[in-house]
């Protein structure tokens, strides 16, 4: 039996395993629901670290995927990660819980078929992948940032291009003082 | 030497069973969690009760000395007030059909972000003074006394929830969620508890007209810079009537959209719309501000703030209001209108379009016709000459905004006018749209950048829907009906769909609109080219050679 097989044997039941310390992130009292509700709308938090879960488990198994395909399925689930309350270490950490599952639950098969350096190998994949994952995470987090800074000027668009043209049409410094008086004004509000 | 922690062991943000029942676990104000305090001159300008300077992050927020005695005897006066509120209180059997379907409990997964713990938080207090068991049996059955953590649990969840209602929709009884949350922001307001996103616009609209509080001949000439923009666009510079008497027609829309980036375009599609129309209205600089900052604070300030509408109604002598794009500002009319500031002027009638005759009897009450129902009835009427190929290098899916789709069951005429108006359009999934759509995240006063982090995990469940239209339809576009999410979907979709842009339903309408004398269009509202025509263009060219 190749390697690859016993791991696939092991999918389900790693997977699941996974999907549920992740889970146990979260308060005790939301993960009944996100282990039970199914609707991928209802439910989108329990429904993207499924995704995530399998197109983990896959790409490190060694299974033929594309690269572009497991980041588009952990995308969602980062990108939760990242907004959510969490430090970035238990963000992201949640793929190291990945290691102690396969350790317990396919390893000791592995050892007994002698197949010690398949094992490595997954382990060093999810180490590539969490390093992914870090790269996903940060871009997500300066996203976040550069939003605000956008929203700030979105918000005064109009009101910055009419204080310009009120400078460039009038050279009395009187005016424009008084146009930058009233931009101090509205200082730290926003849009409706 | 210590040994370093397992990631198992970093990763234990809770044990595996808390030793704390629910209602005991505190949150922890960390930064992108809260809204910054409101400004202690704001609060006096504006003549709320007991205002101070304070910092949500601080351990003291330092609240007046009988803080307790000032909420005790607020809540109770705020029970005999509302009969709702003492039903709300009362009738709840924690059946739990609210629990999974607020977006800030999906995003958070919070327990008290369920609607029916967060609205515990109050009722865990109304039992220990109001209800007969809680007086007897006290913690037993989930009563409580109030202690200052108390008081910051309840601003922590007040300013998590966006008064969006899509819980009430799921209530047997029918418990509406965002008066309960209104009321809890109320009560905080007693004892000085605001913050400056809400207030500092409502110190604006109630001192100047608009939320930013420019004097009205600047928000005029910002209002002409728009028109001046719509000629650049269309050859035809709409007229711009402001504060003039005798009109039929006085047009209230937020001033977000005089502002602010998206919204702008809608404004400018507003503007070419009645000057195509030659519609007899008047823009009101002192009612510049549909959006009711104050329905995000107290009853009085909501009431105060919608005066402004039928008060310069009845000086303009217009005979009806027609409404812009916005969220709140329909449902203060619709649901609360009538009770702050009704009936209406004697100047007013019931609207009827000056196009089609159709009588609007839904607004009998109010006199005041939402856009999106004007225009639909102009469509239906063929009064407009459109052009949606314009639009086809969109493909548009909708968000129905909240307030306008919970509170008015405005949910058909917007869908109808965009269908009229893009060639492309596809529905987001059904358990996310209509009466069931799930907010923007930024709803009530929230959509301040400080909390933008808080805002990514709320709108998660619209921007996770929208995800998932654009992967599998290749949307492009969202289009909406309120100033906030125009504001506040930009971010959401650069977040969770990168490549969807936001719009407002009239800017689209505008596009599409083929006017009487206009240039040829080759730009777009936003003065983006315009792919289809570029292409026109060069078959032209082609032929003439």
């Amino acid at each position: 039996m190749r390697a690859i097989d016993i791991f696939r044997k092991h999918k389900d039941e790693v997977t699941r395993l996974w999907t549920e310390s992740v889970f146990k992130t979260y308060p005790l009292e939301t993960t009944g629901f996100l282990r039970t509700k199914q609707d991928p709308f209802g439910n989108p938090v329990g429904h993207m670290t499924k995704e995530a879960a399998a197109a983990l488990y896959d790409a490190v198994i060694g299974e033929s995927v594309d690269i572009e395909d497991t980041r588009k399925a952990l995308d969602r689930f980062i990108k939760l990660r990242a907004v959510q309350k969490f430090t970035p270490s238990q963000g992201l950490g949640v793929f190291s819980l990945m290691k102690p599952l396969l350790r317990t639950h396919v390893l000791p098969e592995l050892l007994i078929k002698k197949k010690l350096h398949d094992y490595l190998e997954a382990e060093s994949r999810l180490d590539s992948l969490t390093l992914l994952a870090f790269d996903m995470y940060v871009k997500d987090r300066e996203i976040l940032a550069e939003s605000r800074i956008t929203e700030i000027r979105n918000q005064y668009a109009q009101l910055a291009r009419w204080a310009q043209r009120l400078n460039a049409a009038s050279p009395l410094a009187v005016e424009d003082q008084g146009a930058e008086a009233e931009m101090h004004s509205t200082e730290g509000q926003g849009s409706v | 030497m210590a040994k370093l922690p397992t990631p198992q062991a970093l990763m234990s943000s809770r044990p595996a069973f808390p030793d704390k029942a629910w209602l005991d676990i505190k949150p922890e104000f960390a930064p992108g969690s809260y809204c910054y305090p409101a400004k202690k001159e704001t609060m006096e300008l504006l003549h709320m009760p007991n205002p101070h300077d304070w910092d949500p992050s601080a351990e003291d927020w330092n609240l007046p000395d009988n803080w307790e005695k000032i909420l005790c005897d607020a809540f109770e006066e705020r029970l005999e007030k509302h009969r709702s509120l003492k039903l709300f209180m009362d009738i709840c059997v924690r059946c739990g059909a609210c629990a999974d379907k607020c977006h800030f409990f999906l995003g958070t997964n919070d327990p008290k972000n369920m609607p029916v713990l967060r609205a515990e938080l109050l009722r865990s207090l109304y039992r220990r003074d109001h209800a007969m068991l809680g007086k007897l049996l006290g913690k037993r059955i989930g009563a409580r006394s109030w202690d200052k953590e108390v008081v910051k649990e309840l601003f922590y969840y007040a300013y998590q929830c966006t008064e969006c209602r899509r819980c009430s929709l799921f209530c047997p009884y029918g418990i509406d969620t965002a008066e309960i949350t209104a009321i809890v922001r109320e009560l905080l307001h007693e004892v000085g508890l605001g913050i400056h996103w809400i207030m500092d616009p409502v110190k604006n609209c109630s001192f100047t007209g608009n939320h930013l509080g420019i004097q009205p001949h600047s928000f005029k000439e910002i209002v002409e810079m728009l028109a001046d923009d719509c000629e650049t666009v269309t050859g035809i510079r709409p007229k711009t009537p402001f504060n003039e008497k005798g009109h039929e027609i006085l047009f209230i829309t937020p001033s977000g959209d005089v502002f602010a980036d998206p919204g702008i375009y809608t404004f400018m599609g507003y503007l070419l719309l009645f000057h195509e129309l030659d519609l007899d209205y008047t823009f009101s600089t002192y009612a510049s501000e549909g959006g009711n900052f104050g329905s995000f604070t107290t009853f009085n300030m909501a009431k105060k703030l919608n005066a402004k509408m039928y008060a310069e109604a009845e000086r303009l002598g217009v005979k009806w209001i027609l409404g812009g794009e916005c969220g709140h500002m329909w449902r203060v009319i619709n649901q609360y209108m009538g009770t702050y500031n009704g009936p209406a002027p004697d100047n007013m009638v019931t609207p009827v379009s000056p196009f089609t005759g159709t009588v609007f009897k839904n607004a009998a009450s109010t006199k005041m016709v939402h856009i999106a129902e004007f225009t639909a009835d102009l469509i239906q009427h063929d009064k407009l000459n459109l052009d949606p190929s314009r639009n086809d290098h969109i493909i548009t899916t909708f968000h129905d905004s909240c307030n306008p789709a919970r509170a008015m069951g405005l949910l058909d005429e917007p869908r109808y006018v965009l269908k009229a108006v893009c060639n492309n359009f596809v529905e987001m999934p059904e358990n996310t749209i209509r009466e069931q759509t799930f907010c923007c995240g930024a709803g009530s006063g929230l959509n301040t950048e400080e909390i933008m982090e808080l805002r990514m995990r709320s709108g998660m469940p619209r921007g996770n829907a929208l995800r998932y239209v654009q992967q599998k339809y290749g949307v492009n576009h969202m289009a909406c009906v309120c100033a906030i999410d125009r504001a506040t979907l930009p971010p959401l979709a650069n977040y969770w769909a990168p490549g969807v842009t936001v719009s407002g339903l009239h800017e689209l309408v505008a596009n599409a609109l083929v006017m009487k004398g206009e240039s040829k269009r080759t730009m777009d509202l936003r003065q983006e080219d315009l792919p289809n025509v570029a292409e026109d263009d060069d078959a032209a060219q082609g032929e003439g050679q």
